[in-house]
């Protein structure tokens, strides 16, 4: 026996319900469901629904979205900058 | 000095902002099973939560956004919460434990100290990452205590610290405010007569930012490295700027948990604790 | 070498409690040397040292015993509490005293193994005694966690505790009525776990002690599990099965556990969950 592997075809068949029905995508006031209640609803085990949730989480979105992060936090702070702090020198190319 | 007064004062003299109480009882509302206080303590009757500070007023002012990525939290609310526990047990002989709060399954908390802040009066969500904004201090972090002692509650605040006054006008004459306007890629929502209406948030996506060097970074790289057969491409890969940060961070993560602030940088609501000399 | 001051033991000792320990003892460094494996005495990490200051504290307070959730003590241990403690009185026997003194890092050497053995100093110092589960306990406040600093400072040492907290009374009836303790019946090695032993007219005569299943449980998430699940993904020619490796459950809490390492260093209680002797003398609410 090995450290849980889930399958990938139950993790495809699944992801996106799971992610649906989460706090992944939140709407205020309307908390996401846990994973025992995502379990009841889709008819898994709950020791299953966690792991296509912490797989999910992850494979979200690609690293693509990382390096985009890293620009926009580039940018995003020396715009404030360059406005907040008068300093036109700062302001992006 | 009440029992509430004692405890409080102990955790705001060990470096809390503000601190709150909640009852276990209001937490059925909303909280599904298992996450509750009594799940974790039982006989748990109250939730004394403790706010501190994020980066200082200076921090918030430097115009590489790296400086913040690896020194935006500051931890004083976890020690405001030991000082609690400690009192509580030492001197009125109550069990108390601090909350959980580290997630354990992917990004799953056993409990939530956002909840816990907003039912112990300390702040209300707001259209940011429903950060919960504290009304005098806006972006505060918060920590949690669960004891068998029974104190009185604080009431959830009746008014919410978000729209700010200055973001509801915004909203009137352009349809936005600061924080939609500076991160539509994990914001959107919707203000009507001076409160929220709607309000969604991309947890996912705000994670690439908020935690761009951490634990997802390093599994996201790893596969990559893994599924990469040339070891040349490899090589190029293992010690990148990026999965070398991402390794350093796994370090320091404690000190660098949060690494997006653009939302909260923009935000009205505590500015005036961030204008000194 | 001039001696250290009348009465700095005893300051010392009140500077460690007022900076958070709840006990502090002093043990000869000599004596380690009957005990200790060469290259993990005292006087190799200091040459000239005399004496070994041990602070302990921080243990888990009545709540989080009471708790039923495992992630509490799990993800909030309060370990690094008493570490600071050590750090400081390593600091102030410097300054003050101007001795040399050594931090006893509280990570390992190589594998599994400390730069010094933190429970042997334990119970030199006069703190505590091994228990049949294995950690040391002390008489007064159970389990607790430890710092400890070597130092050439010639301190007059405590001696060794000679009654020891284990077995503790109900233990020794359990024993009596069902052959078995607390400690052993939770975690029996004969079961799947990592403990046997015998008592003999209410003392332990027999112990056993699997060091490497314990390690699966108290560092459930750690290194070690962390350098099983890349070696699995690495040999998965799968790579859709090597995605469910690195993004799963088990992994990504084993790096929550390295990058918050202080506070989830110690993951699993329960052999001291249930023992008497471990939780200290005081009656909570």
């Amino acid at each position: 026996m090995t450290v849980f592997k889930l399958d990938p075809e139950v993790y495809k068949r699944y992801k996106d319900e799971v992610l649906k029905l989460c706090n992944s995508f939140q709407k205020i006031d309307q908390p996401g469901l846990s994973d025992k209640q995502i379990a009841e609803r889709l008819g898994l085990d709950e020791r299953t629904v966690t792991e296509i949730r912490c797989v999910a989480e992850r494979d979200c979105y690609s690293l693509d979205e990382w390096e985009k992060a890293i620009e926009f936090k580039r940018r995003a702070t020396l715009e404030w900058s360059a406005l907040a702090l008068k300093r036109p020198d700062l302001k992006p190319e | 000095m009440t029992r509430e007064e004692q405890v409080k004062a102990v955790g705001l003299k060990a470096g809390a902002r503000v601190v709150g109480i909640a009852a276990v009882e209001a937490f059925r509302e909303k909280v599904p099973d298992g996450y509750r206080p009594d799940d974790i303590l039982p006989g748990a009757r109250s939730v004394v939560v403790a706010g501190g500070d994020g980066p200082t007023a200076g921090a918030w002012r430097c115009p590489d956004h790296r400086v913040m990525e690896i020194t935006g939290y500051d931890l004083r609310e976890n020690v405001a919460v030991h000082a609690m526990c400690d009192f509580i047990e030492g001197t009125l002989s109550h069990k108390a434990l601090q909350a959980p709060s580290l997630p354990v399954h992917g990004h799953e908390p056993p409990m939530s100290m956002m909840h816990a802040a907003e039912l112990a009066g300390l702040g209300t969500r707001s259209l940011a990452a429903h950060i919960i904004l504290n009304p005098e201090y806006g972006l505060l972090y918060y920590a949690a205590l669960i004891t068998t002692l029974p104190l009185e509650p604080d009431a959830p605040l009746a008014e919410p610290a978000c729209p700010h006054p200055g973001c509801a006008a915004m909203y009137r004459r352009i349809g936005t405010t600061p924080c939609l306007r500076v991160c539509p890629a994990c914001l959107a929502g919707t203000v009507q007569d001076r409160r929220i209406q709607t309000s969604t948030y991309d947890r996912e996506k705000c994670h690439s930012r908020a935690q761009t060097y951490g634990i997802g970074s390093f599994q996201k790289g790893l596969l990559q490295i893994v599924n990469e057969d040339d070891p040349a491409r490899r090589r190029t890969m293992i010690y990148s700027d990026f999965f070398t940060k991402s390794i350093q961070s796994l370090g320091f993560f404690r000190d660098s948990i949060a690494q997006c602030f653009e939302c909260m940088r923009v935000c009205p609501v505590g500015r005036k604790y961030r204008k000194l000399q | 070498m001039a001696d250290v001051p009348s009465g700095a033991a005893k300051q010392l000792k009140s500077v460690a409690l007022k900076s958070g320990a709840t006990v502090c003892g002093i043990a000869d460094a000599a004596a380690f040397d009957a005990h200790a494996p060469a290259k993990h005495r005292p006087g190799d990490l200091l040459p000239g040292a005399r004496s070994v200051v041990v602070v302990g504290g921080a243990q888990p307070r009545e709540g989080d015993w009471a708790a039923t959730s495992p992630w509490v003590m799990q993800t909030m241990g309060t370990t690094e509490r008493i570490q600071g403690v050590g750090r400081r009185l390593a600091q102030y026997i410097e300054s003050e005293l101007g001795y040399y003194a050594l931090y006893v890092p509280p990570g390992t050497a190589s594998g599994e193994t400390p730069f010094l053995s933190l429970m042997l100093a334990a119970q030199l110092a006069g703190l505590g005694s091994r228990s049949l589960a294995g950690p040391v306990l002390n008489r007064d406040h159970g389990f607790m966690y430890w710092s400890a600093v070597i130092t050439t400072a010639p301190f007059e040492p405590d001696s060794a505790e000679t009654t020891p907290a284990c077995p503790a009374s109900p233990c020794r009836e359990m024993w009596d009525r069902e052959g078995t303790t607390p400690c052993l019946r939770t975690c029996p090695s004969s079961d799947g776990g990592c403990l046997a032993g015998k008592l003999e007219n209410g003392r332990a005569v027999q112990t056993f002690y699997d060091a490497a299943r314990c390690h699966t449980r108290v560092h459930t998430h750690w290194v070690g599990g962390f350098q099983k699940v890349l070696e699995e993904s690495l040999n998965e020619p799968d790579r859709e099965k090597r995605k469910m490796l690195l993004y799963g459950d088990f992994f990504t809490r084993s790096l929550w556990a390295i990058t918050y390492s202080s506070t989830n260093i110690a993951q699993c209680f329960e052999c001291m969950r249930v023992c008497p002797a471990a939780h200290g003398l005081k009656e909570m609410k």
